[in-house]
């Protein structure tokens, strides 16, 4: 792969970054306030986070931790996956079912969700389910919504060609509206991703025994902030890269369409 | 299911066709009785002020709108239905920017339901015959306005339609690469002996083009005027620049000169503006 340069001014940036964050804790720990305000409890280095890294996967807890995490997240995403694009088809195409669910999809979605995870354990208790649940509601308005705006915006004079060939309904879906609506969908699912990172670290706070949330709450209860950046800079990791794969497959599936952004960005006269 | 058998390849009689603009529930008359014979083989081309109805009187003989009153006929039948008997030529931007140029080419075949490595094959002498070999795995945006507008005719072409109906297609174009597609368009068309409708707003480009042009008044929409155009054929790019020719235009500018004045009188008055 060929690093282009705005890749490599953002890695220098992210490594700036982290230097700095290590000569300021080393700077910070010769000083007096180090010891007057235990701050060794609060905030940890790089190299420390590097070192409890390296233990933590020694020991094996990681690893669960992750795994339980994973599951969690694959389940909710999924069944994300499996209810928002069906429903945000049928929501932009049959006028009734939009009638009747927009008012549901509308009212659920200006709720805070995270509110309703206590709700939700209480109702269906610690297990995966609740914790899929609530990593589920998260992502699944993101989808659902991009979805609906991707089939709604086929653009008509397409639609046309193909009904003037003598097309019928579902060809005209097959050969038009769902290759036109697929760059909008996946942006739907790159932004479900960030919403199902916080969809689990909420349900594992909620007292289940095991996953990041579950270790980075855990370690903060008892003042070790070493394996808790850990588990951050895991989640961060984790999302990132789904986001990442995700805009390859956007790229890789569609090529046209980054040309066509491109377009209308020049159009605009911002480049 | 009505028939008609005569010599023409295409009859519309007293066609009415009228809107209902959502905006304001307002009822817009487009076509106010029109009638038109075109022979099979001949090249005919519609001009008039914009709004007029061209696009309209398109996707009515496509049938993928219906019309209100009157008849048409094509090759003596009734029924217009979308179909590959004819072949759609849409302005620009009308491929499907996911497929490739070869893909493009054979939707109309496809849609029928054709084995897509047949149609693939058969592709390649459209492709070949709009001037596109070697773009085959190209896509739309990969390609010039010219040669998108090729694809876009190769994709019509290749269900072997009855009849073609082009609506502005080159209108995109800049002035060369239009001047050459349109003599390319006349090769193809002594060569496969279509019968056209094609809408331009260019009076140029329509006599350069037509056995017969058909200029349409303002709305409520009637033919003004069918100008035969005598000019021999094969016609090289130089006729435009001959005596007959500058009359023909002269004398379809001023008609249209005069519709497109009533016209803009019309608009002012639909919108309220009161002078
Ligand atoms: N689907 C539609 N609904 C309402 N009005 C329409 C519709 N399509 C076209 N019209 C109106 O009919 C008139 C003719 O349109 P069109 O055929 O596109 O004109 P032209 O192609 O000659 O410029 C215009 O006034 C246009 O606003
Ligand atoms: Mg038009």
């Amino acid at each position: 792969m060929k690093l282009r340069s705005s890749q490599l001014y953002a890695f220098c940036s992210i490594f700036a970054g982290i230097a700095l964050w290590q000569i300021g804790y080393m700077l910070l720990a010769r000083s007096y306030l180090f010891e007057a305000f235990a701050i060794n409890l609060f905030l940890s280095s790089p190299v420390g986070v590097a070192q409890s890294f390296v233990e933590l996967l020694g020991t094996g807890e990681l690893l669960t931790h992750s795994y339980a995490s994973f599951i969690a997240f694959s389940y909710g995403y999924l069944l994300a996956v499996a209810v928002g694009i069906p429903l945000g088809v049928l929501m932009a195409t049959i006028k009734k079912v939009n009638y009747y669910l927009d008012p549901w999809v509308s009212s659920i979605y200006a709720t805070p969700r995270v509110a309703l995870a206590p709700v939700i354990i209480i109702w269906f208790g610690l297990g995966i389910f609740s914790k899929a649940l609530i990593v589920f509601l998260g992502a699944v308005f993101p989808i659902l919504l991009n979805t609906y705006t991707g089939i709604k915006s086929v653009r008509e004079n397409l639609i046309e060609v193909v009904e003037a060939f003598g097309g019928s309904t579902m060809q005209v879906f097959f050969k038009v509206m769902v290759p036109d609506a697929i760059p909008a969908i996946i942006t739907g699912l790159r932004l479900a991703v960030g919403r199902a990172v916080i969809g689990v670290v909420v349900a594992e706070w909620f007292g289940t025994e095991a996953g990041l949330g579950y270790m980075v709450y855990d370690y903060s209860m008892v003042f070790q902030p070493a394996p808790v950046f850990v588990g951050i800079v895991v989640l961060i990791a984790f999302g990132h890269l789904a986001f990442v794969i995700l805009e390859r497959i956007q790229r890789w599936i569609s090529p046209w369409y980054q040309f066509q952004l491109e377009k209308e960005v020049e159009g605009m006269g911002l480049e | 299911m009505a028939t008609e058998s005569s010599g023409s390849k295409l009859i519309v009689r007293n066609l009415t066709k009228a809107f209902r603009r959502q905006r304001d529930n307002r009822v817009i008359k487009v076509f106010d009785g029109i009638s038109l014979d075109v022979h099979p083989s001949e090249f005919v081309c519609l001009v008039g002020p914009s709004g007029c109805g061209k696009t309209t009187l398109l996707r009515i003989l496509n049938g993928l709108i219906p019309y209100d009153s009157g008849e048409i006929f094509l090759d003596g039948n009734s029924v217009i239905k979308p179909g590959v008997d004819k072949g759609f030529v849409f302005q620009d931007s009308s491929l499907l920017p996911w497929r490739t140029v070869t893909d493009n080419v054979i939707l109309g075949l496809e849609i029928q339901g054709a084995d897509k490595k047949v149609a693939r094959e058969r592709a390649q002498k459209f492709i070949d015959l709009v001037g596109l070999k070697g773009f085959e795995t190209h896509y739309p945006y990969e390609l010039s306005g010219g040669m998108q507008q090729r694809v876009n005719l190769a994709r019509a072409l290749i269900v072997d339609p009855e009849i073609l109906l082009m609506d502005e297609p080159f209108a995109s174009l800049d002035a060369q690469t239009r001047e050459i597609m349109q003599s390319e368009l006349l090769k193809m068309w002594v060569q496969a002996k279509k019968t056209v409708i094609f809408v331009t707003h260019q009076i140029e480009e329509a006599i350069y083009l037509a056995d017969r042009v058909v200029v349409f008044s303002a709305r409520p929409t009637k033919i003004r005027e069918i100008v035969k155009i005598q000019i021999s054929r094969p016609r090289p790019l130089s006729v435009k620049r001959t005596k007959d020719f500058l009359d023909y235009t002269d004398q379809i500018w001023e008609i249209i000169q005069e519709e497109v004045l009533k016209s803009m009188g019309r608009e002012v008055e639909e919108r309220g503006v009161v002078r």
